[in-house]
Order: C-alpha cells, then sequence, then structure tokens
C-alpha cells in the first residue's frame, strides 16, 4: 500500500502540473478569440450604410449560418447563387452550415463552448434559448434591429419581438409565420364519407367517442386515434403555458386570465383529460403500444391504418401531413381549442447572433434581408429557380431537381410570408396564415421565461420522475386512479413545489414589471 | 504545446529523482529503451486523457462559457444534490451495482466456458465458424438492438404475442408494462450481445498455453474435467484477474445504450431499468447543465476507482503477481 | 528446434473428448450460432421488405411483400456513400495498425516486473479508464490546442491508445513470455528493442491478433468522432453517414418539447422508414462482417504460428 500511496501523490503532482500548463494554454485562447470579436464590433460600428449604395464601402465578409437540419446536395450550388445576390446588396458572402438534429445539441453546446467564430445560429425558447443566453452566447440585438433591422420592424408584428425578450431585452430575432397557436384533431375525411359520419357537430374531444366508436366497429384494422405522447394533455391542445421549457413543472392556462401558477396535475383539465384518454385507451380506439413506440405519426398516417391524430393546428394542417403521408385530398382537421398567442410561439423559431461573430452588423443585415429580400429569402429556403423548382406567380411546382435542395427549413428564416407556395399546398395558404393570426387570446405570460437555475437540483429530480409516469398516463395506457397519486407524491418528494413557487415568485416579479 | 507538456511529465518526476538520486539515474540509464518505446503512448494519453481532466473542476463549477471553464463560479458540491434528492437515488443505486456485478459474472463464467468448449471441437473450421458467428451480435449498436428486442416484445406485433404466446395458448403479456421480466431480460441481451467479444479474449489465453502440460495429463489418465480445473483455469487465472478488475472499475457506469435503448424509455419499467447513467442522461435533457453530468461521472469514477484499489489489495494478498499494480 | 503445431488441446488423438460429449457440443453451438444468425437474417429481410407492410404487420421473417426500394433510396447517392467507406477503410487500417504498435510498445515495459517504474505506469494508463473530464474539455484539447478539427487524424488520434487493451496485452505478456527466454537473449546481449521485436512479439500473436480485431471494429463502428469532429459531410465514415438518421429519430423521440415545437413551427421530417433504417444497418456493418472471415483466416494463421515453440 506505500508503494501505491508514492503512485498516486505522483500522478497527482503531474496532473497538476499538466492543469497548470493547460490553464495557461486556454486562458491565452480565449482571450485571444474573445478580443479581436469585441474590437471588430466597435470599429466597424461607425461603417453603417443607411442606403443601398453602401455596400461597397463595406469590407468583403463571409457570414456562417448555423442551423439544424440535414445538408443537401446542391448547398455549394444556391451559396454560389446567394453569393451573388449578396454581394450585390451587402458585400456579404455566406456559409450554410446545416447540422443534422441528431448531433445539434451536441455540436451547438460545443461550438458556444470552445467560442468558435460562426455569425448566425438559429435558436428557440425550446431548445435552451434561455439557458444560452445566460451562458453569454448571444449577443443583445436591441441596437442593431433599430440600425439595420428596419425592415424586421416593419414586417413583423410587435408581439413576436416583445414575446421572444428576455429580461426585457432581445437576443434572437423571430421567424415571422403563424402568431397563434390551437389544438385539434386531423382525421381522414374519406373514411368519415364513406361512413357516413357527420362531423360539423364535433367541436370537443369528448365528442370524438362516438365517432371513434364507429370507425372501430366498421373499420377494426384501422387505429381510430394514433399517438405517441401527450394526446389531449400536450400543452398545444390544454392550452398549459409552462412559461418557458415544458418539461419543467407549473403552468398556467394560456386561454384564461389566471396568472397562478400550478403543477398540472393540479389543474381539473388535466384530470379531465386523462380520464378521457383512458377511457378511449380501453376502449381500444389508441394504438396498444402508445407509450413505446417509436414510429412516428408520420410514418404510421404513411401506413394508411390511422384514422386521426391530435395536432398543433394552423390553417393547412390537414394538407401538409396529407402531402407528406401520401395521402393528398383524403384529411381533413378540425380545431378544437381556442387560439392563444404565447412565447412558445413568438421565440419558437429565431436568429441569433453569436457573441464570437467578428461582424455583427453584417448578420443583422443578412437577418433583415431575410425578413424583406423575397429573392433571397426563396433562394435559401427553396434552391435555384427553373433547377431546383419552377414557377408561375406566386405558385412552385417541383422538378426532378428537388430532392437535391429542399431543406424543408423555411420556418427558421426570416418571414415566411415571402415563401413561394407548392403546387400541393393551399394558394391562399398566407392569406390563411395572417387571418389565424387574427384575435388570438394573448396569454398572460407572454414573453416570460422562467429561469431554473435557483431549482436546478429540483429540475434534475423531477425530470426522471416525469419521464417514468407521464408518458404512460397521457397516453391512457396505465390506471389514472391508482398511477395519478403515485406521481403526485413523488413529484412532491422531488420538489415540485419548491420548482412552482420559485415559477411563481419569478412571473410575479415579470408581471409587476410590466 | 507538446513540448510542454512532455517537460511537465519530467518536472513531476524530479522529487523522486532527488530522494533516491543515484538508483534513479541508474534506472534511467539501464532502461532508456523503455522510456522511448513508452512516449508515443505517453504523449497521447497526455492529450486525450490528462490534459482533458482538468475538466473535473466542471463538476464544482456554475459554468458560463463567455467566463471559460476557469472563470466560472464555484458553486461547491450543487451540482451532486439532484443525485440525492428522491428515493430514485437509491433504486439508481441498487440497479447499476445489481446489474453490473451480474454482468460481470456472466461475462466471465459464459465465455471462458465457451472457450473452452470451443477449444475441444475437433474440426477447426467448424470452430472458427461458431466463433465468428457468435461475434455478430457485437456489431450491432443498441439502437439496433432495441428494434430488434421490440420486433420481439412489442404489443402489437412482437413474436412472442402474435406468434408464441397464442400457440402455447397463453394469454398476451405486455412486457413493456411488466417489470418482473426485465431483469432477465437486460443480462441476457447483454451476454449475448458481449459472448464473442469476451470469449475470443479467453481463446487467445487458453491458446497461449504450453500443449505439454496437457500430454503429461494425459499420461497421468487426467480427466477433462481435471484438465480444465488444474491446468486451464489455473493458467489463465492471471488474464480472468484482470479482467475482472477492470471490469470492476466500470460497475459504476451503466452501459448506457442497453438501458435507455432497449426498454424504450417505458416509464413503467424504471424502477428495474433506471441506472446512474439514464438518470443523468434525463436531467441533461431538461436541465442542459453539464455541471450536473459532472458531478455524476466524478461520483462514478471515485467509487469505480475506491472499488478497483479494494480488489486490486485483496489480490495481491492472494498473489502478488496478479495484481494490476 | 522442433516446431510443434499447435492446434487445440482436442488435435491430440488421446486427449479427445468422447464422441457423445463432443457431439452434445456441437449441438449446443449451433443452436447458440442461430441464436446470432437469427436477429441478422431478421434485419436483412426487414431491409428488403415493402415499407407499409412494415408498419402493418412489425417485422416478418418471410416479407409478405418484397421491395429493394431501400436499398435504391440509399444508393441513390452512391458517391458519398463510397467516398464514406474509402474514409472508412483509411481510418480503419491506419488507426488499428497505429494503434496496435504503440500500445504493444508501451505495455511491453509495464510488463517486466523487474522495471522498477513499471507500477506506475501501469497506474498511469489505468487510471485513464476511470477518470474522464467530459466531452467539452476534451473537444477544446482537440478543437483548439491540436487544432484537429475537420482533419482525418481526429477521427484516429482518440481511439489510438485504449487503457483496457494495454492492460491486456500487459497480462499476455507477463504469463505467455517466460523469463528464461528473456534472460537468456539480455544475457546474448540482445538490446530490449531487438528482444522485444525478436522474441516478445512473434510470441504475442494471439493476443495481437486478438486486440488487432478488437480495434478493427472500434474504429469501423465509431462514429461519434465524426459527429464531434467533421463539420463537412463528405469526410465522414459511413457508420456515422448510417448512423445519422438514427440520431436524428432518437432525438425527436426523446425531446417530446422539440418534436411539438418543431411540428407545430411546420418543420416537416422526412425520415426513412424502418425498412430504410435496417438497410443503413446492413450497409454499415455488411463490408466489415464480410471481410471478418478474411481476418480471421489470418488470425487464426497467426494464432497457430505463435504457438510455435522452440
Amino acid at each position: 500500500m506505500k508503494h501505491v500511496k508514492q503512485k498516486t501523490s505522483m500522478l497527482l503532482l503531474l496532473l497538476m502540473t499538466i492543469v497548470l500548463v493547460v490553464s495557461a494554454c486556454s486562458g491565452n485562447n480565449s482571450k485571444n478569440n474573445a478580443e479581436p470579436a469585441k474590437e471588430n464590433a466597435a470599429t466597424n460600428k461607425p461603417a453603417a450604410p443607411e442606403d443601398a449604395t453602401a455596400a461597397s464601402d463595406l469590407k468583403p465578409y463571409k457570414i456562417s449560418l448555423v442551423y439544424p437540419g440535414t445538408p443537401q446536395t446542391d448547398e455549394k450550388k444556391v451559396e454560389e447563387a446567394l453569393n451573388k445576390l449578396l454581394t450585390e446588396k451587402i458585400n456579404a458572402t455566406i456559409d450554410l452550415m446545416p447540422i443534422d438534429w441528431g448531433a445539434w445539441d451536441d455540436k451547438i453546446n460545443l461550438m458556444i463552448a470552445s467560442r468558435e467564430e460562426v455569425d448566425i445560429i438559429f435558436t428557440a425558447q425550446w431548445n435552451g434559448h434561455a439557458k444560452n443566453v445566460g451562458k453569454g452566447a448571444f449577443i443583445e440585438l436591441g441596437d442593431l434591429i433599430d440600425k439595420y433591422g428596419q425592415g424586421i420592424k416593419e414586417s413583423l408584428d410587435p408581439a413576436f419581438l416583445d414575446g421572444a425578450k428576455i429580461n426585457g431585452k432581445n437576443y434572437g430575432v423571430p421567424t415571422n409565420k403563424e402568431l397563434a397557436a390551437a389544438g385539434g384533431i386531423v382525421y381522414r375525411k374519406d373514411i368519415t364519407d364513406e361512413l357516413g359520419i357527420d362531423m360539423s357537430n364535433v367541436k370537443t374531444p369528448q365528442d370524438l367517442d362516438a365517432v371513434y366508436s364507429i370507425v372501430k366497429e366498421k373499420k377494426p384494422e384501422m387505429t381510430p386515434l394514433y399517438t405517441t405522447a401527450g394526446t389531449f394533455n400536450s400543452h398545444f391542445f390544454a392550452n398549459y403555458d409552462f412559461l418557458g421549457d415544458s418539461t419543467i413543472p407549473g403552468a398556467i392556462l394560456k386561454d384564461q386570465d389566471a396568472t397562478k401558477v400550478a403543477a398540472v396535475e393540479q389543474i381539473d383539465r388535466y384530470k379531465e383529460y386523462l380520464n378521457l384518454t383512458r377511457d378511449f385507451f380501453k376502449k381500444g380506439y389508441i394504438n396498444e403500444d402508445a407509450a413505446t413506440t417509436q414510429v412516428s405519426s408520420g410514418d404510421a398516417w404513411k401506413a394508411g391504418t390511422v384514422f386521426s391524430t391530435v395536432e398543433p393546428m394552423k390553417p393547412g394542417k390537414d394538407a401538409e401531413i396529407a402531402s407528406a403521408a401520401g395521402l393528398t385530398g383524403k384529411l381533413a382537421q378540425i380545431i378544437m381549442t381556442e387560439k392563444t398567442v404565447a412565447t412558445s410561439e413568438t421565440a419558437g423559431s429565431m436568429l441569433g447572433i453569436s457573441s464570437t461573430s467578428k461582424d455583427p452588423d453584417r448578420a443583422m443585415m443578412l437577418i433583415n434581408l431575410l425578413h424583406t429580400d423575397k429573392e433571397i429569402n426563396n433562394l435559401l429556403n427553396f434552391g435555384i429557380e427553373g433547377d431546383h423548382y419552377t414557377r408561375n406567380g406566386e405558385i412552385m411546382t417541383a422538378t426532378g431537381n428537388t430532392a437535391n435542395y429542399n431543406p424543408g427549413s423555411a420556418w427558421m428564416f426570416g418571414n415566411q410570408f415571402l415563401n413561394y407556395v407548392w403546387d400541393t399546398e393551399d394558394p391562399d395558404k398566407w392569406a390563411k396564415f395572417k387571418e389565424f393570426n387574427q384575435n388570438a387570446k394573448v396569454s398572460p405570460a407572454l414573453g416570460f421565461v422562467f429561469d431554473s437555475e435557483p431549482v436546478k437540483a429540483e429540475v434534475g429530480a423531477i425530470a426522471n420522475v416525469i419521464k417514468q409516469y407521464q408518458k404512460a398516463l397521457e397516453t391512457g395506457s396505465v390506471d389514472v386512479d391508482k398511477v395519478l397519486p403515485e406521481y403526485e407524491e413523488k413529484l412532491k418528494a422531488a420538489g415540485v413545489d419548491k420548482v412552482v413557487a420559485e415559477k411563481q415568485k419569478q412571473f410575479d416579479a415579470f408581471l409587476a414589471s410590466k | 504545446m507538446a513540448k510542454h507538456t512532455t517537460e511537465a511529465v519530467s518536472t513531476a518526476y524530479i522529487p523522486k529523482i532527488t530522494t533516491k538520486k543515484r538508483s534513479q539515474l541508474d534506472i534511467f540509464r539501464k532502461y532508456w529503451m523503455f522510456y522511448v518505446m513508452m512516449l508515443p503512448a505517453i504523449v497521447l494519453l497526455v492529450f486525450n486523457n490528462y490534459i482533458p481532466m482538468f475538466g473535473i473542476i466542471i463538476a464544482f463549477k456554475n459554468i458560463n462559457y463567455a467566463d471559460g471553464i476557469l472563470g466560472s463560479a464555484w458553486s461547491g458540491l450543487k451540482n451532486f444534490e439532484y443525485l440525492f434528492k428522491t428515493s430514485d437515488a437509491w433504486i439508481i443505486t441498487r440497479n447499476t451495482l445489481l446489474y453490473n456485478s451480474g454482468f460481470i459474472i456472466l461475462n466471465l463464467i459464459f465465455p471462458l466456458a465457451f472457450a473452452i468448449m470451443l477449444n475441444e471441437i475437433r474440426s477447426r473450421f467448424v470452430a472458427k465458424l461458431h466463433q465468428t458467428i457468435m461475434f455478430l451480435p457485437y456489431f450491432l449498436s443498441m439502437v439496433v438492438i432495441s428494434y430488434l428486442v421490440f420486433g420481439f416484445l412489442s404489443d402489437e406485433h412482437g413474436y412472442l404475442n402474435t406468434s408464441l404466446l397464442p400457440a402455447l395458448g397463453l394469454e398476451k403479456v405486455q412486457w413493456y408494462f411488466t417489470q418482473e421480466v426485465w431483469p432477465y431480460i437486460l443480462p441476457l441481451v447483454n451476454t449475448w450481445k458481449n459472448m464473442g467479444y469476451f470469449t475470443v479474449i479467453y481463446m487467445a489465453a487458453i491458446i497461449g498455453i504450453d500443449d505439454e502440460y496437457y500430454e503429461a495429463a494425459t499420461i497421468d489418465g487426467a480427466s477433462k474435467w481435471k484438465q480444465m480445473t488444474r491446468i486451464t483455469i489455473p493458467l489463465i487465472t492471471p488474464i480472468i484477474t484482470i479482467m475482472t478488475l477492470l471490469q470492476i472499475g466500470k460497475i459504476f457506469n451503466a452501459d448506457f445504450g442497453l438501458f435507455f435503448q432497449v426498454p424504450r424509455e417505458s416509464g413503467v419499467l424504471f424502477p428495474v431499468t433506471n441506472v446512474i447513467d439514464t438518470y443523468v442522461y434525463r436531467t441533461f435533457l431538461t436541465v442542459g447543465d453539464i455541471g450536473l453530468s459532472s458531478a455524476a461521472g466524478l461520483l462514478q469514477s471515485v467509487v469505480g476507482f475506491t472499488l478497483v484499489f479494494l480488489s486490486n489489495w485483496v489480490v495481491r494478498r492472494i498473489n502478488k503477481d496478479n495484481a494490476l499494480f | 528446434m522442433e516446431a510443434v503445431e499447435k492446434i487445440s488441446s482436442g488435435s491430440n488423438l488421446k486427449n479427445q473428448l468422447s464422441k457423445p460429449a463432443s457431439l452434445g457440443i456441437n449441438i449446443f453451438f449451433i443452436i447458440y450460432s442461430l441464436l446470432c444468425i437469427v436477429p441478422l437474417v431478421l434485419i436483412v429481410m426487414v431491409s428488403i421488405s415493402d415499407e407499409g407492410a412494415v408498419i402493418r404487420d412489425g417485422y416478418q421473417f418471410i416479407p409478405s411483400k418484397f421491395d429493394f426500394a431501400a436499398y435504391q433510396f440509399l444508393f441513390k447517392d452512391a458517391t458519398q456513400i463510397f467516398r464514406s467507406y474509402s474514409i472508412s477503410i483509411f481510418v480503419t487500417i491506419i488507426g488499428t495498425t497505429l494503434s496496435l504498435i504503440i500500445m504493444a510498445l508501451y505495455a511491453y515495459p509495464i510488463s517486466r516486473t523487474d522495471f522498477p517504474h513499471a507500477k506506475f505506469f501501469t497506474f498511469f494508463v489505468f487510471f485513464t479508464m476511470l477518470f474522464s473530464g467530459g466531452l467539452v474539455p476534451w473537444y477544446l484539447v482537440y478543437a483548439q490546442v491540436l487544432d484537429l478539427k475537420d482533419t482525418l487524424l481526429a477521427l484516429i488520434m482518440p481511439l489510438l491508445v485504449a487503457a483496457f487493451f494495454v492492460l491486456i496485452i500487459r497480462t499476455f505478456f507477463q504469463t505467455t513470455i517466460p523469463a528464461a527466454v528473456l534472460e537468456s537473449a539480455k544475457i546474448d546481449g540482445a538490446g530490449e528493442l531487438t528482444i522485444f521485436v525478436k522474441i516478445v512479439l512473434p510470441l504475442s500473436l494471439p493476443v495481437l491478433a486478438t486486440v488487432a480485431l478488437f480495434q478493427t471494429l472500434t474504429y469501423w463502428n465509431d462514429w461519434f468522432l465524426s459527429l464531434v469532429f467533421i463539420t463537412k459531410d463528405a469526410n465522414i465514415t459511413v457508420q456515422y453517414l448510417m448512423y445519422k438518421t438514427m440520431l436524428n429519430i432518437q432525438f425527436l423521440a426523446n425531446n417530446s418539447t422539440a418534436a411539438a415545437a418543431i411540428n407545430a413551427a411546420g418543420g416537416t421530417f422526412k425520415f426513412p422508414s424502418e425498412t430504410v433504417r435496417m438497410a443503413m444497418v446492413v450497409v454499415g456493418i455488411g463490408p466489415i462482417i464480410f471481410a471478418y472471415p478474411f481476418f480471421q483466416k489470418y488470425f487464426v494463421k497467426g494464432l497457430t504460428v505463435g504457438a510455435v515453440k522452440g
């Protein structure tokens, strides 16, 4: 043992030496990286191109755009086409850096941790935006938007920028898209027509019982309601506003004005929907393996055995699913909840500027162009006209080469209302979207995001409790009366009350400051 | 950078050299070639393992990337708290230890038996063929294995429920909601996957045994069983010991893929499938704080380290040559 | 110097198992081998099934409808697949060779009980098996200190020294090489390097072949290094090319919040069906499984040569 002790102390000494050497190194590194960024930000600011001719005054700059998505075969081609336009307008070129979803969390974390020099990064409230802002990953955009983002301010509903704030400041520019959210179901219209079911009276989930029972009886090979999680208790359907990450307990109801935060298990609506779902499950309406299957509803639709699914709603959701599943013309949708506007929508898709960007001004100019310039926006989203699609007015038709550039990321970039529409979609899509955005109930918590840092340990423990019970309960796979009390008890033991209280505290402070 | 670190390595040596200056110098003179031989691996270990080890401090920090790892604020033991917050702490510790102890035993007994039996097969071709085939499951990732297991156990389409159980006149079973069966399924899957791997190691050890031992034994009329217990096993004890010691070091680290992918995140099964690694991962998904995962990792390492130390001490008491260090 | 080729203890006629015992062992292994093959057959079968049938009926050993669409889909972009194959092959060959050399060079000194620092250096390598600083610091070293991002070296270097294998090799050196042989060589005046190359290595072929096999698999199966270090798809290994899709699916399955948000935002996922996923498995591991018997042939040669004694 004496032997070993000596060895350990030697090893410790060695380790410490290494740590010293490295800390010296890494210290230098971070300094080296951080300083040029600051310098640049300072020196570049005065060179503001208020008018279009000023483009030539700007030094050439390559803007990198990091976003989640599958790399496309013709990425180079599209980059070149974009470069031509961008050089003319802001004397910049673009470097598209798509990262697969499966690698996104890892890579973006490492990118931020290693202070890699990139310019624009996709970010969203559900993808750790608040956390990354807290870690200093993004710069504050207020001034930049005022200076170079006039187009954004003009085209974007002010609710978006307000609703995407953290502590009163914007760290990301939201995509201009549907603002309101609602929940409902998408179902097989051809089947209801065939069976003579009248869907016009179906307004609530309870009304579905009668429909499903007919479908179950007449079409035994079909699954009346296919689900993999959530069902009617999904936050978009039940209108829970989790004030940030929906995996952290404590919610208010978006469609009401009360500001009391409660764990959803305490809300009557939650129990009601649980019992309903359980009832449906017992009657055999829901797929048996709902809690464990990894066949997404999209794949299930394709197989043709699904009658309906619960979906977050917007105009044309039915057509969107139908075209992906090869069921064009056979689906219809029913909206079953009140339309609401909450932070989950306003901050659901944003472009932020990295704190390592060497030229944040130019990055903002690009974001502005994505919000205002139809040609650039569509080029980035759909590729080159005549190559990746052909166009007639606002309507696009796919070509043989469409598959080589079709990132499907239009919802991440700038202004969706500038997008052309595929010939498989409703030609009035955008008009309907605008209409849908009107008259939605605004959640009392719009613009508030919960900071989980003070209750990190509780949230960490609760995460496991939720995973243990939530899915089985919400898909109706287990007995509500037996399991729900057990679930609540374990949540309590893990400190749910403390988390909810903290949420309430922060939320009250937010309300007071408004 | 490379230079710096090698210097760092040699400076770390100084205390020892000065205490026993004479003899140490002699050692260096006598074995200088050994240091040259070890150099490439030392350099790699330093860069790949030892330098990143400064990250252990993340476990005690509240990380803010803008401030850097060293610049972030200290948080004491706060990052460890979540591990002990609920009754899950007991469950994940118990599961991790029990499963891994089971795996260590299974990974010893079966592959060893297989290796000994394979060695008795007369046709070399057949033995080789079996060995090759046994290795196949090792090629599959846990995600794919989870698909396969699901293919057998799924409620609606699984073989057991659609073919086997009805054929036997039994009721369908909701496998992913039945806790009792998983303490058997998981070791089964694990053993099935790793059998080929461990068998190859023991095969290599057995092949290394000098034939003369067996010849002498045959002359003495020793039975096969005697040969196995008196010759084969004693002669490969060093390799058995080292394999066991190395696995004990990892006894607090569960095979994430096995426990996360194969039970398909079925919450009902958590009491028998939740282990430290899956618990930490789920927390990370929600909290996204590397401090928390670092803390768990450090705890796992310290426990593993302690256990290896103890077992190594026991081994040393029994037979000095078989000890790890 | 009489070379006795040792194959197995069973080769000694007098020392063979009785017929029934031998038959029993054979039957046992046939059954076990079937258990190992059947799931792979299932994977291949699913990969050539009709997509709709798989979702409706689950996995079938004999597909109700054959369909090679999955492979057509995958090989639409054949150039990328072949490029990734060549990267995988390159990384595997170079990586395995280098790592075998480096690990053996390290394992030998620590196997020598007369080397006073053997215990320390054993501990030095063993320690790395237990303690790690985590992903971020490790990444920082490779990306910033060594600046290896987007290089093939980043796919090779991290896996070169595996503590587990070093210690296995060390133990084999200790047990299979008689100290007397080393002593006599030293008396003959051979240097340490000569002893290592001329005596130790030839005597240790079984373990070296085993570790080479494992390292080949490690390199071939690795996808994580590609994920972390390679930014341009052109340079990823075939495992990652195939595994990416699985990761995407996993991401959505495990992040219900993200999945719902993306769905609500209008993101559409064109995920390959289960048939394509299985085809990806086949494409990813196919070559190495076919190459494996060839490998083994050489391994067995190595094993028998290794047992030649003088």
